[in-house]
């Protein structure tokens, strides 16, 4: 079983979370004019990598906050967590 | 207009599981909690209020992940960033709490019938939890809160009292009847009593 640390609760089994995605993927800009294919890009597109990867998870089941997480895809070690308006 | 009881169909008083022989004040009580007011406080992401001098039936609200303040007659659970669960005896609480937390920061929501709420008590609740919850107990003390899940049920733990240990747990009342089962059937292996 994986062990998760929350920003805010501490260490917690998945159990308690939800995967959220790619967490280095970037909403366009709000009210610039965007193409089909950088719609396209934001929307669909993401990069499978082997090794260190940054990534959205909920503590759904815990405080239900979002944050970030950098882990290893191939280990699944997770290397840190932080708050989401935090730099890893 | 009478109030109906999330477990009113599944809970039957009485001795279960392996309870034989076994002196009935050693065994695991189970029962329900009725009656409770149950307010959820959440402040605003944009507010800017401070809530260090805001006090609810003279309880301050828990700055600190997984801490309770408590009283008597009301706890208040810390349930994440600016998210607090105000569990009470008092039912005119409420009135209070609306006038001490502006509309413009907070959030106020009444969950007291919205809840279903189990009470474990004696020494081996822990380790019935332990049977369907990932939390690591041992770390556990009184007025600590967590949030977690029970075989699949996302559930709020309260402990109210170390000796003899005393857990609340919260469950959405749909869940209730699930919890129960699932709570009742984690005792049967060391008896239980349901009262």
């Amino acid at each position: 079983m994986l062990y998760i640390k929350c920003p805010y609760c501490g260490m917690r089994s998945q159990n308690e979370f939800a995967y959220g995605g790619d967490a280095t993927v970037k909403r366009p800009e709000l009210n610039k004019e965007v193409s089909d294919k950088e719609w396209d890009t934001f929307v669909y597109l993401r990069k499978s990598p082997r090794g260190k990867h940054l990534e959205l998870w909920h503590h759904v089941s815990g405080c239900r906050q979002w944050f970030k997480a950098q882990r290893d895809t191939v280990t699944h070690e997770i290397f840190k967590t932080a708050e989401i308006k935090e730099d890893i | 207009m009478k109030s109906i009881s999330p477990l009113e169909n599944v809970l039957k008083k009485g001795l279960y599981g392996d309870h034989e022989d076994k002196n009935e004040s050693n065994l695991t009580k189970v029962k329900e909690i009725k009656n409770l007011l149950i307010v959820q406080i959440v402040q605003y992401k944009n507010s800017s209020s401070q809530i260090k001098d805001v006090s609810i039936d003279g309880l301050s609200l828990p700055h600190e992940a997984l801490k309770v303040t408590a009283n008597s007659d009301s706890r208040i659970l810390w349930c994440g960033p600016k998210n607090w669960l105000l569990v009470s005896n008092k039912k005119d609480l409420l009135q209070t709490v609306q006038k001490s937390f502006t509309e413009n920061d907070f959030a106020v929501t009444d969950l007291s019938h919205s809840r279903a709420i189990i009470e474990l008590e004696g020494e081996n609740s822990k380790e019935i939890l332990k049977k369907g919850c990932p939390y690591n107990f041992n770390e556990l003390r009184k007025n600590n809160c967590v949030n977690s899940v029970f075989n699949g049920i996302t559930i709020t733990i309260d402990m109210t009292n170390d000796n003899p240990i005393n857990l609340r747990l919260f469950a959405l009342r749909s869940f209730g009847e699930s919890l129960f089962h699932s709570i009742t059937d984690a005792c049967l292996e060391e008896g239980y009593k349901v009262y």
